[in-house]
């Protein structure tokens, strides 16, 4: 009876003497693996304009249509994104978001990427419907976590990437004679 | 063209993929291939449009020909072999999607076309799966170029199909659009690079197999699986051309052509096309308002209703139904308006009833008999001034086409025109065609009076001004004729009249359905306005009437409304809920008229719902009977001599 009593007491120092395992969530977060699939963000070039040009091709892929996009022409004085087209307005409901990645699979320029962080709360459901200035990379709150590797910009794939905003748009036909 | 079918002798037979097919003898291989159900991809041919076959996309084997065909520019001959999927076929039209894409920016993402686009589609089913051609290797040229106002050209996204010129050439006739320089060089562009002028540039979009060619008001606006469309009738004017009202989040982004030979011939003009800006109006009137029964307050619609019912009764009691006027507009549809007339005369017992100011004393559905269709077998078509062309422009094409491909005489001649003048020169024709605005209704009948002793026939065509004037005359919206252009138990006062006796304060009360852009326009309707002790007005769009009226009773536009309008040559087309009503969307103008009609006490049967009250109006006018799918209405005056 005694052999039982110390085997189960001896179970109970280890455990008690062991590191806990539980974390103060949501000060301390537990490290996500590298390829999670979390909340979107949306690029931003090194100088400043954002990856996304409005195409709606994510909002297109996205199989439970939880993303709107509404676009509109850049101005070429002060540009939003590289090229003729900006999403003026980019939404993605979260909660209805099935964090598939077909809209990273789908962006052409490599905007929207799924993030790391999974922590999806609020007090209001609307809230949970990000907008643009969520999204994006600078919002005042962006804070990758540990797991977060920060992914080299890849190089622009083709001019419709091209970073570069000084670019005049419109070429003249006699250039290419 | 391609082969308009014509009956006529022996059917040509010949195969299709090892399919039979029957055809008529000139009808080109395309057509032929359509018939036995084989896609053949094409970008230069159109079906309103002469083959030139400059694409190359439709390429097809045929017998024992050497070298491969185009099936757009081939006409089909006796025992015809035609094979589209051979190996040498797949092969070439791989090699010709490389072709045209060796320039091509590739910049779908941006494009509005993407999504919609032909060189999307046959890229992913006939092209290569990759290009020879390195992406920094293009030959690039202007992007993103206005046109005009409505216009933007991206000549980089161009495959040179010269679809938009021929357009320029054989629809409008303009020849406002040229190809410049030479082989890699070569692009579309305006003659000498003049800004694009004329009334059917919109569509040159829709024309336009690839996305060089874009509307600057749909520009960015959305992607094709964002739309929804639903088919109507384009409410700019009384032609009655169909369109699609393609909308996103409960706004109409914009209107695209439909096919109907009939009438618009798969055109419409720019005024109707760009109209829908006005449809989304955020100023738009959503909330009822009462200046009655104490100070001004917003109510629900139909408490307003009861609220402009009660006072009418009290006008009606205390100075007699004569003190009353109604106006209508040629805006609304034809339940509306019968409707309205069942409110004016059944319901109130007013004489003063109208839908605009000019009046057509003893009107006849004679004046409306020539259809659009058949100006194209008129002999001569005579056109009276500018103002047919000016209230509905899709005119001008069918008349260029009479003109140009049936080799008709089209005769512009003045407004008023010497009819005996005009006698001597138009005669011993077997159809001649009177086309004369509602307003020159006299010189139209003088012309016609005096050229049908000397023709075998004369017919007329009257355009009426908005988008149902004519309706609204069929159905009885006239001071001296009731439905069916039936004399009316009493003549009352006509639009002028009514708007100058209010004026004066001979009438206590005014009904006015709007939006009425003739009315709001018009100086005495203001005065009638302040001087009647009460104005009903119910109207979408805010003016006169909604600042004057005492109960304000929000309405539908037309693109959120269910029923009927007639065009101008006695067309019955349906016009569709575009925008589905949600909270906040007031009821339909005919229900309101109805709930006004049975707070006096009238009798209406049967729902207030268009079905039903298209029902009545058969029964009322059989001459509308079954012609709702888009029929025209056949009237007994038609026998009568014109």
């Amino acid at each position: 009876m005694f052999r039982e009593l110390i085997g189960g007491l001896r179970i109970t120092m280890r455990n008690m003497l062991s590191k806990p395992v539980t974390i103060q969530y949501p000060e301390e977060q537990r490290p996500v693996p590298p390829r999670a699939r979390g909340r979107h963000i949306l690029h931003r070039y090194d100088n400043g304009l954002e990856k996304c040009i409005g195409c709606e091709l994510c909002a297109g892929a996205c199989p439970v249509g939880c993303i709107y996009v509404l676009a509109a022409a850049n101005d070429p004085a002060h540009p939003v994104s590289p090229g003729e087209r900006y999403a003026a307005r980019y939404e993605i409901n979260l909660v209805r978001c099935i964090y598939c990645g077909y809209c990273a699979e789908a962006c052409p320029t490599e905007a929207i990427t799924l993030g790391p962080r999974l922590d999806l709360a609020d007090y209001k459901r609307e809230r949970l419907v990000a907008t643009k200035e969520d999204l994006l990379e600078s919002w005042p709150g962006f804070r990758p976590t540990a797991a977060a590797p920060g992914r080299p910009d890849p190089a622009p794939r083709s001019e419709l990437a091209a970073p570069s905003p000084t670019a005049p748009v419109a070429r003249s036909a006699t250039d290419t004679a | 063209m391609t082969a308009e079918v014509q009956p006529g002798p022996q059917p040509v037979t010949l195969t299709v993929d090892g399919r039979a097919v029957a055809v008529e003898p000139g009808t080109l291989v395309w057509d032929a291939c359509e018939k036995a159900g084989v896609f053949v991809p094409v970008y230069c041919a159109h079906r309103k449009m002469e083959p030139v076959a400059v694409c190359r996309m439709c390429l097809v084997e045929i017998g024992t020909m050497p070298k491969l065909q185009p099936a757009c520019a081939t006409v089909v001959q006796e025992g015809m072999e035609v094979r589209t999927q051979t190996d040498r076929v797949r092969r070439f039209r791989e090699g010709n999607m490389e072709f045209l894409l060796v320039n091509h920016p590739l910049d779908c993402p941006v494009c509005d076309r993407g999504g919609e686009c032909d060189l999307q589609d046959f890229a992913q089913r006939y092209g290569p799966p990759r290009s020879r051609v390195p992406i920094t290797g293009k030959v690039h040229f202007d992007k993103a170029r206005a046109l005009s106002d409505k216009i933007t050209l991206d000549q980089e996204r161009c495959i040179l199909c010269w679809r938009c010129v021929r357009y320029c050439d054989e629809i409008t006739g303009d020849r406002s659009i040229v190809l410049q320089e030479r082989a890699v060089h070569t692009v579309i562009d305006t003659f000498e690079g003049r800004p694009l002028t004329g009334e059917f540039q919109g569509n040159l979009p829709e024309v336009c197999p690839v996305g060089a060619l874009t509307h600057t008001a749909y520009r960015f606006r959305a992607r094709p699986w964002d739309l929804q469309r639903t088919v109507s009738i384009c409410p700019g004017c009384s032609y009655g051309c169909t369109l699609g009202v393609d909308s996103r989040d409960d706004e109409v982004v914009r209107f695209v052509s439909q096919d109907n030979p009939e009438v618009d011939d798969s055109w419409l003009c720019d005024r109707g096309r760009y109209s829908f800006p006005e449809l989304n109006r955020s100023d738009r009137i959503r909330a009822a308002e009462l200046r009655l029964e104490g100070p001004l307050r917003q109510v629900p619609a139909l408490e307003a209703t009861a609220a402009a019912a009660r006072a009418l009764a009290l006008v009606v009691e205390q100075s007699g139904p004569g003190a009353v006027a109604v106006l209508g507009t040629p805006a609304m549809t034809n339940e509306e308006a019968f409707a309205l007339q069942w409110l004016a005369r059944g319901v109130i017992g007013t004489p003063h009833l109208d839908h605009q100011l000019a009046e057509w004393p003893g009107l006849d559905p004679v004046e409306f008999r020539l259809a659009v269709a058949d100006l194209e077998r008129c002999d001569t078509v005579l056109v009276l001034g500018e103002r047919p062309e000016l209230a509905t422009p899709v005119l001008s094409l069918r008349l260029y086409k009479a003109e140009r491909k049936r080799g008709r005489e089209v005769r512009r001649v003045a407004a008023d025109p010497d009819p005996a003048e005009l006698a001597r020169t138009v005669r011993d024709r077997q159809l001649v065609g009177v086309v004369a605005h509602e307003g020159d209704r006299d010189a139209a009948l003088r012309v016609a009076a005096a050229l049908a002793p000397v023709n075998r026939e004369v017919r007329r065509l009257t355009l009426t001004e908005g988008m149902n004037g004519r309706g609204c005359k069929d159905l009885g919206l006239l001071p001296d004729l009731g439905p069916g252009y039936v004399a009316a138990p009493a003549a009352g006062m006509g639009g002028r009249a009514i708007l100058g006796a209010a004026a004066a304060g001979r009438l206590r009360a005014l009904v006015v359905v709007g939006p009425n852009p003739e009315l709001e326009a018009d100086p005495a309707f203001e005065a009638a306005c302040q001087r009647v002790a009460l104005l009903v007005g119910v109207t979408t769009v805010p003016g006169v009437l909604s600042r004057h009226a005492h109960a304000l009773i929000p309405g539908r536009t037309a693109v959120e409304k269910a029923g009927t309008v007639t065009s101008s040559e006695g067309r019955v087309q349906p016009v569709r809920v575009a925008l589905q009503p949600r909270f906040g969307t007031p009821p339909p103008e005919l229900r309101l008229l109805v709930e006004i009609g049975r707070e006096l006490g009238g009798r209406w049967t049967g729902e207030p719902r268009a079905t039903p009250t298209f029902a009545a109006i058969e029964a009322a006018l059989p001459a509308y009977r079954g012609t709702r799918g888009g029929l025209r209405a056949a009237w007994p005056q038609w026998e009568r001599p014109a």
